[in-house]
């Protein structure tokens, strides 16, 4: 292959995902102009478009993802805040670590959905709940990520800044930290992609808008052109945001190659 | 010497260390006593396992004394401190700082003004060649420049004992032999005590004043050999007084092996 690089291998190659969607996308399509499965079941890429544009032209659409992007981002925000400063407190003190770690860990397990129930207990079918089933899930893996960088600083900057003689707060501020800090954008990075995941968990139950309950209410009317279209932006979201917070880690921890 | 030297008095005072490990404990240095005056440069060498590493690292302050104790200019050592500085083999700078920044990062300690700090740590980065290194980072330094951003940071703050372990272990010998001369400059400028750990025989005849060998199971210290050659030196047969203690201590080495 390095040896005889075909042209259009190498644009193939250097294209990213542009290549993969076009070879799905040609693939849905044959399928659906095969007629094997039913509309209903299966719509083409054409009626999923259109189903785009109607949603976006009722004005559907743009509440919708204003709706959800609003949850996803509060919800996140809490949770990363408070999973970098819990994170920092059990990975350094010995004290938190043995009050607060074994418990949330033991929390990690239970998924988002099963939380969905309670949250609408605690905090009724308003807002809260949706910022309290995100924020919790992005909280713990963020936590988790936080408080095992935080451990493994390596034990020779430790060294070098003790005998430099700096202050613990410097210590903390610029070494502690900076040295945990490719674990800590690591697990903000999970966390968004769970803040997408744990939304839709958060407004399939009890939500009046969101695309989380756009699919719900498609799945009543069999709206599968809806469906998909919903999916897709999903997707599509998913993926910038990870992309963004990619980019942004980038820049700061410019140190850390590969 | 043209200047008398008063600081950076080190005595090591029947200290010895034992770790604890998985079902007892081990001796990793048996009792040792040492002395090191002001301004002076002595060596560590030994084989791997003969506690040269730990005997610096108690100086340091890294590691607990389990008997014995260490005093600089008297005052006794329970953890690091402001009269010493530490020169790691893995050079131990910060990837996320640049190498003016690692070396301002040491003069905290002084609290100093942001400009004296700014013209300190430029004046140390200086010292060590390394003026239109000073705005990279680590990781765009070879080995050699990385040791020398060590060395300027180390020194920067102006600690009377300088501790080194391994420092140019890790540099290929045309770099090392740079070292030397850089390490000899700024030490016959800063007058430091220099405790510094080798396995590299001809690198300790060529700068110290004292080789201390060691060797293991238990860790101690075996013989002494005082040099009084003047520097610079060279590895030749005018100084066969070197020769014959190269001779000496390879032999020495090889037995404990």
């Amino acid at each position: 292959m390095a040896q005889s690089p075909h042209f259009f291998w190498r644009i193939a190659r250097q294209s990213g995902a542009v290549v993969s969607i076009l070879f799905v996308l040609l693939i849905w399509t044959l399928f659906s102009a095969l007629n094997i499965m039913p509309q209903a079941i299966l719509p083409s890429p054409a009626s999923v478009w259109s189903a785009t544009v109607e949603m976006a032209e009722n004005g559907t659409l743009g509440r919708d993802l204003t709706v959800s992007l609003s949850r996803a981002t509060i919800g996140f925000s809490i949770g990363t805040s408070l999973g970098v400063l819990v994170g920092l407190l059990t990975g350094r003190m010995a004290l938190m670590q043995v009050l607060l770690a074994p418990a949330l860990t033991l929390l990690r397990p239970i998924p988002a959905i099963a939380l969905v129930p309670l949250a609408i207990v605690w905090f009724g079918i308003g807002e809260g709940s949706k910022y309290f089933v995100i924020s919790y899930t992005v909280f713990l893996t963020v936590w988790f990520n936080t408080h095992h960088g935080m451990q493994y600083v390596p034990d020779i900057y430790l060294r070098a800044s003790r005998s430099l003689g700096v202050s613990r707060a410097r210590e903390f501020l610029t070494v502690i930290i900076p040295a945990a800090a490719p674990y800590i954008l690591a697990g903000i990075r999970l966390g968004v992609a769970l803040a997408f995941l744990s939304l839709v968990a958060a407004e399939l139950s009890g939500a009046s808008s969101g695309i989380g309950y756009r699919l719900q209410e498609a799945r009543q009317y069999i709206r599968t052109d809806r469906m998909f279209s919903l999916l897709i932006i999903l997707g599509i979201l998913g993926a910038v945001a990870d992309v963004i917070v990619q980019r942004i880690g980038q820049r700061l921890v410019h140190w850390q190659q590969g | 010497m043209t200047k008398q030297v008063t600081q950076g008095h080190v005595c090591i005072d029947d200290l010895s260390i034992t770790f604890d490990v998985r079902g007892g404990s081990m001796v990793a240095l048996a009792p040792t006593s040492l002395e090191l005056s002001p301004g002076s440069f002595t060596a560590l060498i030994g084989p791997s396992g003969c506690g040269k590493s730990t005997l610096m690292n108690a100086v340091a302050g890294f590691v607990p004394a389990t008997t014995g104790r260490i005093t600089i200019d008297g005052a006794p050592i329970n953890g690091p401190s402001d009269k010493v500085g530490v020169i790691f083999q893995q050079y131990a700078l910060f990837p996320w700082f640049t190498a003016l920044d690692n070396v301002r990062f040491g003069l905290k300690r002084l609290k100093l003004s942001k400009s004296e700090e700014l013209d300190r740590a430029r004046a140390a980065i200086a010292e060590v060649g390394l003026e239109e290194h000073a705005q990279k980072y680590p990781q765009e330094l070879s080995g050699g420049m990385k040791q020398r951003v060590a060395i300027a940071r180390t020194f920067a703050f102006g600690p009377q004992v300088m501790l080194m372990d391994e420092p140019f272990g890790a540099l290929d010998a045309q770099t090392r032999l740079v070292m030397h001369d850089l390490l000899l400059r700024i030490w016959e400028k800063h007058k430091a005590t220099v405790l510094f750990v080798t396995h590299d025989v001809d690198e300790a005849l060529i700068l110290t004043d004292d080789i201390q060998l060691m060797s293991s199971g238990p860790g101690r210290i075996i013989k002494h050999y005082p040099l009084a050659e003047p520097r610079p030196r060279k590895l030749n047969r005018d100084n066969v007084h070197l020769l014959e203690t190269r001779d000496e201590i390879i032999a020495l080495l090889h037995q404990s092996h």
